[in-house]
């Protein structure tokens, strides 16, 4: 219950405030300008189907790590910079309790995201036989990676007490995250792209989607790419709770 | 006499020197249809080729592609047909003496302009290749304004944000001093 | 009593903050604790708080051992810590009906808005807290701190940056809270003025050590408050 008054307080504070609504609004705006142009008759329209989908797919799951990275930057080194997590500490609340209300109103983030972009994925996809089994995917990888960037992102946040210094190095794992992208084809099939493919959850969702809306693939192919990402969510989760356990003022 | 032996040795010579040279250009023929398309951007298109072998031996291993090239001033440069067409190149095992084989090259037409395609055959015991007549191909551009329905979402989504915010806002700006 | 602390060591790296500290507090007590800038006494309300833990040493709250039950004696205590950040984007109403949920205390809207009367903010329920004042936001955070009706009240340094009257204000709800509600009150401070006006039992201490306790009107026998804070903390006393 005490969990449930902390998400509140937290939606309240970023989700329900106009900075939180721009970013809603850029992010549809933005999914407009794709959907657009995807669709109109330019090249980018004779994409196939499944391509276009595909494409939106990795915007919006990006998007979502993304905001999560940052949410989590803040968890705990911004509230102990305005100096309002001392007031938290002294109430009766376990500190993963504290943990999993922000966690939850990440959630609520990546679930408000996820709502603006299913408009958007059902114009885009309108025919494409993978569609409802793509946004299906959408919904679960993209709910495991919202939790898996800002769990690790709240855990330094709590490590680290600086809301700067999160923020950096945050960043810098989303670029590692979303490396594969800026590889060209021939690079990501060198053992050092495999590599890096494998032991990325982020890769491993975007390849999913692949593997799922271009190939028409069952899960048998993706199970292990799945399984890979559930370590990821134990993982993080753990480096959590480690984290929260550990901080004092 | 030494003179004579030379001479119709000359002339021999230079007749199978020809028919082995001939006999590479007219043993295989090849024409491509239709020979003008006019279409759309996005519209799917099939060329057909027609390998002819005319002569008496079968003829084996030959291998027959299909080029593309933009003719659109300005633009003139062959074209990469990877987004145009899945198969670009058929091999064809035996074509027999005096037999046709006749090949399908599906295409989507990617971008707009006017092109130029035709089909080319290679035959490895040849020196030359031998290529078709051109197809020509006009492809137009057509806009569309609002394809799949796209333009109520496109805009009526940021708008529908925007509204739900002011309607937040405009609550607790009147509840709170 | 209320308060039992027994050797209590704290330390930071090499550098060690409490260094074996004992002493109590008894019931219905204003107790002062003294010392100057870094002799420990935000540590020390840290740990009696359950915030932070001590590296040995026994505490109990209430009969509560602090380092085992730490819950329950956030229970019953509550603190009003020094630098107390506030959710500025809040009304007053919604900023204690927050922490009320949290301590599980079922407060109606009426319930707020006295408990806002009881520490001068009448009339400022909907208010944002970023319109407030530092004298109007430290009433808050007595405020909050008053939410769940602890038994025992930690205050750390609570008229920092008050003006007289405001101030003034402080020490007289402190008074209100004391004798009409019984409520043990700690307070952390190096105002002398302060432990003048409100205290009975006071303790100093210094580099970590407490080195002088006891009622405040028989140590004042000896000389005034300020001639024994400056004896007792003067380099080399220990």
């Amino acid at each position: 219950m005490k969990t449930a008054y902390i998400m509140q307080k937290e939606i309240r504070e970023s989700i329900l405030t106009p900075k939180g609504f721009l970013w809603y609004i850029i992010t549809s705006m933005i999914l407009s300008a794709l959907s657009y142009l995807f669709l109109t008759n330019s090249e980018l329209s004779l994409l196939d189907q499944g391509q276009m989908l595909y494409r939106i797919m990795n915007f919006i799951t990006a998007l979502g790590v993304l905001m999560g990275l940052v949410f989590g930057a803040d968890a705990f080194a911004g509230e102990i910079e305005r100096g309002t997590l001392e007031a938290l500490f002294l109430s009766p609340v376990d500190k993963g309790e504290i943990a999993l209300g922000k966690l939850g109103a990440v959630l609520t983030n990546w679930g408000i995201i996820f709502a603006i972009s299913l408009p958007y994925l059902f114009v885009v996809g309108k025919g494409e036989q993978n569609l409802l089994i793509g946004i299906a995917y959408l919904a679960i990888l993209g709910t495991f990676l919202a939790i898996i960037f800002s769990a690790f992102s709240m855990g330094l946040s709590a490590r680290i007490k600086s809301m700067k210094n999160s923020l950096i190095i945050s960043f810098f794992v989303f670029l590692l995250a979303g490396a594969p992208i800026f590889l060209s084809a021939a690079q990501r099939s060198t053992w050092f792209g495999r590599i890096l493919d494998f032991i990325n959850p982020f890769a491993g969702a975007i390849n999913t989607f692949d593997s799922v809306v271009i190939d028409s693939q069952g899960f048998s192919y993706q199970a292990w790419r799945v399984a890979i990402i559930c370590g990821y969510l134990l993982l993080s989760l753990w480096f959590l709770k480690r984290s929260v356990s550990r901080l004092e003022m | 006499m030494k003179k004579l032996i030379l001479v119709l040795s000359m002339i021999f010579l230079t007749i199978i020197a020809y028919y082995t040279s001939a006999s590479a250009a007219s043993r295989i023929a090849v024409s491509i249809n239709p020979p003008f398309i006019q279409a759309n951007m996005g519209d799917k298109i099939t060329y057909v080729g027609t390998i002819t072998n005319n002569s008496d031996r079968a003829v084996n291993n030959i291998i027959a592609y299909i080029s593309l090239v933009n003719v659109t001033p300005g633009k003139e440069a062959p074209l990469d047909l990877e987004d145009w067409s899945a198969n670009k190149a058929i091999k064809v095992d035996t074509i027999p003496p005096r037999g046709t084989y006749e090949g399908q090259w599906p295409m989507r037409l990617i971008d707009s302009g006017s092109y130029v395609a035709y089909i080319t055959v290679v035959d490895k015991n040849d020196n030359t290749p031998l290529s078709s007549d051109m197809s020509h191909l006009e492809i137009k551009r057509i806009l569309r304004l609002n394809p799949n329905n796209v333009l109520p979402v496109a805009i009526g989504e940021p708008v529908f944000i925007g509204m739900v915010f002011m309607v937040i806002a405009f609550r607790r700006r009147k509840r709170v001093k | 009593m209320i308060i039992s602390v027994e050797n209590l060591v704290k330390k930071y790296g090499d550098y060690t903050a409490l260094d074996g500290l004992n002493f109590t507090v008894e019931h219905g007590d204003i107790f002062g604790f003294l010392g100057p800038n870094g002799a420990g006494k935000t540590t020390t309300i840290r740990i009696l708080t359950a915030i932070i833990k001590a590296d040995s040493g026994n505490v109990l709250i209430e009969g509560h051992n602090v380092f085992k039950e730490p819950l329950e004696v956030k229970k019953i205590n509550n603190a009003l810590p020094e630098s107390n950040g506030y959710y500025e984007w809040m009304t007053a109403r919604e900023y204690l009906g927050f922490f009320a949920n949290l301590y599980g205390e079922k407060t109606s809207k009426q319930d707020i808005y006295e408990l806002l009367e009881v520490v001068g903010l009448h009339g400022k329920e909907e208010h944002l807290i970023r319109s407030f004042s530092r004298g109007m936001k430290q009433r808050l955070g007595i405020a909050r701190a008053l939410v769940n009706k602890p038994k025992l009240l930690f205050l750390d340094e609570p008229t920092n940056g008050l003006d007289p009257k405001g101030r003034r204000d402080i020490h007289d709800l402190l008074i209100n809270l004391n004798r009409k509600h019984g409520t043990t009150i700690f307070l952390s401070t190096h105002l002398l003025d302060d432990v003048e006006r409100l205290c009975n039992r006071i303790a100093i201490i210094n580099y970590g050590k407490i080195v002088r306790a006891g009622e405040l009107d028989r140590m004042k026998g000896k000389g005034t408050i300020e001639d024994i804070f400056f004896l007792s903390t003067k380099e080399g006393t220990l």
